[in-house]
């Protein structure tokens, strides 16, 4: 039974991954590049929500939206100011920048929340459900975080496939240049990924917090590089992937931290990104698509 | 229809475009030839907007658009065929020539995918297909479809012929003939000369960056310094 346990808390955390993953991806994938402030978005997007629902005693549902306006907000500018500028520049200056915005987020942070923890409460509630006669007990928060990114990567699966925009992402993901000759403008369509992604960090802040009640201003920082990791280890650009990775990086922790060792679960979970990249160096579902003559 | 005036274009410190001004009237078939690194290339994606001049002017039906963002020429009915094809690999056929169709809004997309469909029925026979598994023939014939999908006034195509059987490469100029009559001008950038000089009417030849000669397709074929140069005798 404490097996099934695990893997639905590895399933439910690697959900969360999966959800932080995606803003990697769909960055990567469009802009080529790593946005390293993305898990300071998602520590953004908790405070936010933890703000409103503490001081102004909003429900649940309105703090959710509301995060994921600010963080939209916060995502769109950072990219507009930060990152754009820099479209031509080298691969460096903008890893660097990026590196620069996580401190600056972090830090605005500490301005304004202080280093002080808030204890976050989950907006799904307490209240257990016990199945299999009371021998397995499952959180509300890991039903919530599971149901959220099944219903996310399904949206997300209907974008990208079936709309206009979705499909003018996948274009420009491709070949900025050709894009624009089709009279897709590629500006607008980089700032729409950067608010896609923002706003499922948001989300997924207020689950991470949910399950980890504990708010610092570095609350992004860990969860932020292992959904890098899971992206990379799924295949950097690819939206199934940063799905795949993200689960299977969230099951490896847990089970890692439950049968071989609480202190070394972050380790394993580098270990097998390394294992994976070693074998399959564009990660999982990674494709290198060959060019006809 | 198009007037370029005095183009200069730079990479860095490269002068790849120096001074060229070109016309194109309504109607036209005109062709732009020279040797490779010549400056075909630059010439045509700094009239789509993909690159910028340092100094001249272009004007599309009569007004100046050197400052227009790219994907604004194409609403103006401006497309470009780019060189080296630069179709969508990972998207089906279908895909590719809704994107050609995305300055549109939408509007008609089916009556344009079957216009396109018409000329090139091996199109049709693939739309579900993944583009990036279709032979170079196919995809050439896809990245015409596609830009034919935004209606242009002027289509610019980069070496249309590059890489192809000289089957295909007949096919292809009959088709760019056939697009023209349809009523679309064209802008052929060429290293295959014979081909683009036999099918156009004017023509201008680059050097270097420069127009070095210009005039009637037909009397600059039978020019012996064309001929020497880019007809192989
Ligand atoms: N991206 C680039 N960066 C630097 N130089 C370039 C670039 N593209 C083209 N050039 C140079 O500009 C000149 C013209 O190139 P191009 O317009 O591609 O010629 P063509 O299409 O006639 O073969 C060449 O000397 C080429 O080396
Ligand atoms: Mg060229």
């Amino acid at each position: 039974m404490s097996f099934l346990s695990h893997l639905i808390s590895g399933i439910s955390l690697g959900s969360i991954y999966a959800i932080i993953a995606l803003g990697y991806t769909m960055v990567y994938g469009i802009a080529k590049m790593l946005n390293f402030a993305h898990g300071d978005v998602i520590m953004v997007g908790a405070y936010s929500c933890f703000f409103l629902m503490s001081r102004f005693h909003l429900p649940v549902i309105v703090g959710v939206v509301a995060a994921m306006l600010v963080c939209t907000l916060l995502g769109v500018t950072i990219e507009r100011l930060a990152y754009k500028p820099l479209r031509a520049a080298p691969a460096l200056a903008v890893l660097i920048t990026a590196i620069g915005v996580s401190y600056f987020l972090q830090n605005a942070a500490l301005l304004l929340w202080t280093s002080n923890p808030k204890v976050f409460p989950s907006i799904a509630g307490n209240t257990s459900i016990k199945l299999l006669g009371g021998q397995l007990s499952i959180s509300p928060t890991a039903l919530l975080s599971i149901a959220s990114c099944i219903v996310i990567m399904v949206a997300l699966t209907w974008f990208t496939s079936s709309t206009r925009m979705g499909k003018a992402m996948r274009a420009c993901s491709e070949d900025k240049g050709a894009a624009q000759l089709m009279g897709i403008n590629v500006n607008v369509t980089i700032s729409m990924v950067f608010a896609i992604g923002s706003a499922l960090a948001a989300i997924a802040g207020i689950l991470l917090c949910s399950a980890y009640p504990t708010l610092t201003p570095t609350t992004g920082s860990m969860p932020g590089i292992k959904a890098f990791t899971a992206a990379v280890f799924g295949g950097i650009g690819s939206i199934p992937g940063a799905m795949i990775g993200g689960i299977l990086l969230g099951i490896i922790e847990i089970f890692g931290k439950a049968y071989i060792s609480t202190q070394l679960s972050d380790a394993i979970v580098f270990l097998v990104l390394i294992i994976v990249l070693l074998v399959r160096p564009a990660g999982i579902l990674g494709k290198t698509v060959q060019e006809k003559v | 229809m198009l007037t370029v005036t005095d183009l200069n274009v730079y990479y860095g410190a490269i002068h790849a475009v120096k001074g060229i001004s070109l016309e194109v009237n309504e109607g036209e078939i005109v062709t732009l030839i020279g040797a490779n690194g010549a400056g075909k290339s630059t010439t045509l994606q700094t009239i789509s907007g993909l690159l910028r001049p340092r100094t001249g002017t272009v004007t599309f039906l009569g007004e100046p658009i050197t400052n227009l963002p790219a994907h604004k020429r194409v609403e103006r009915g401006l497309a470009q065929v780019p060189e080296g094809r630069r179709i969508f690999l990972s998207m089906t056929v279908a895909e590719n020539l809704e994107m050609g169709a995305y300055s549109q809004r939408g509007a008609d997309t089916a009556s344009g995918m079957e216009q396109v469909f018409t000329l090139f029925p091996r199109l049709q026979e693939r739309r579900k297909q993944i583009a990036g598994t279709l032979s170079g023939g196919e995809q050439q014939m896809l990245a015409m479809g596609r830009s034919l999908m935004s209606r242009p006034k002027l289509l610019m195509l980069d070496e249309p012929s590059m890489g192809l059987a000289p089957i295909l490469v007949e096919q292809i100029f009959s088709t760019i003939v056939e697009m023209n009559r349809a009523g679309t001008t064209i802008l052929l950038v060429e290293q295959n000369a014979q081909m683009a000089l036999s099918v156009a009417g004017r023509a201008y030849v680059l050097e270097t960056g420069q127009i070095v000669m210009q005039g009637n397709a037909r009397e600059l074929s039978g020019n012996e310094e064309v001929k020497k140069a880019y007809l192989g005798g």
